[in-house]
């Protein structure tokens, strides 16, 4: 390792604390969740109301949870369960994706969401 | 001749690793995409031996092959892979010949480009911007990984290096 490196991975370091810093300024809870199978809008959720929800995605049955204005899957059929261990999400712009069953859970921004609407 | 035994080689092996490196994931999975990059101890190390075009045919042949072999040829993670490849080779590249880096920082850099070039694509494909929230903790994870894959194409160099004075005389 020579001094180039080390500047250049300060400089990297810093550009991460920046985007860090971006994104705690921006986050905020989400009220709503989109839950798209193929890039089809299948289900809207509503994070105040606790309960499950079930929705078919490519491997079979996907299981939904929401508990406490918190989204996670709680049972899905694919090889390395990522999106299971994911756990709970809850800020806008988060998302759970399940590419083995081709369903993505995005918490929208409800911010800009207003702004255009 | 020589020089194609010796890439062909090259290319197994990276296949080798990238098979061996999806079945070790790092964290449980809990930042998707998140690899140690061990394929691209070979990117690096036919950058610094070979050519750069050497480079990119191995690493478009990796991404092709692993494809067929695991991911399914044409799925969507064979185009985060390859947008990932190609950006972290193209990168890695001007790195070594434009900045005074060593093959360290160089590693480093395609690490991070990898990264990026990863999350591009999924912004791009599945049409979801939130996927940007991933991209600090995956460039935060690049840095190691990178100085990790550095250090071992470094020793590697070395060895290699070593062993062809040998073989010629």
């Amino acid at each position: 390792m020579n001094k180039n490196d080390i500047k250049l991975i300060i400089i990297i370091l810093i550009i991460i604390i920046i985007l860090f810093l971006i994104y705690f300024l921006n986050t905020n809870k989400a009220n709503m969740a989109y839950v798209y199978y193929e890039n089809d809008l299948i289900l809207t959720i509503d994070l105040s109301n606790d309960e499950i929800y079930e929705v078919n995605g490519e491997n079979g049955i996907v299981k939904i949870e929401v508990l406490n204005n918190q989204i996670r899957v709680i049972e899905e059929n694919s090889p390395r369960h990522l999106c299971s261990k994911q756990g709970f999400i809850s800020n806008s712009g988060q998302s759970i994706i399940c590419l083995p069953n081709k369903i993505i859970i995005e918490l929208p921004n409800t911010e800009i969401d207003t702004e255009v609407s | 001749m020589k020089k194609f035994t010796r890439l062909s080689m090259l290319l197994a092996l990276s296949v080798a690793l990238n098979v061996i490196e999806t079945s070790l994931p790092l964290l449980n999975g809990y930042i998707p995409g998140l690899r140690l990059g061990l394929a691209n101890i070979v990117t690096l190390f036919i950058i610094y031996q070979f050519s750069f075009k050497d480079a990119l045919y191995i690493g478009i042949l990796r991404v092709f092959l692993v494809g067929i072999l695991r991911t399914g040829i044409f799925s969507t993670t064979f185009f985060f892979s390859l947008t990932g490849v190609l950006l972290s080779i193209i990168s890695m590249y001007f790195a070594k010949k434009y900045l005074k880096l060593s093959i360290i920082g160089v590693s480093v850099i395609g690490s991070i480009a990898h990264s990026t070039g990863q999350v591009l694509a999924s912004i791009l494909i599945l049409q979801m911007s939130s996927m940007i929230y991933y991209l600090p903790w995956l460039l935060l994870f690049s840095i190691p990984t990178g100085i990790l894959v550095g250090l071992i194409c470094k020793q590697l160099v070395k060895f290699y290096e070593r062993n062809l004075l040998v073989e010629n005389f």
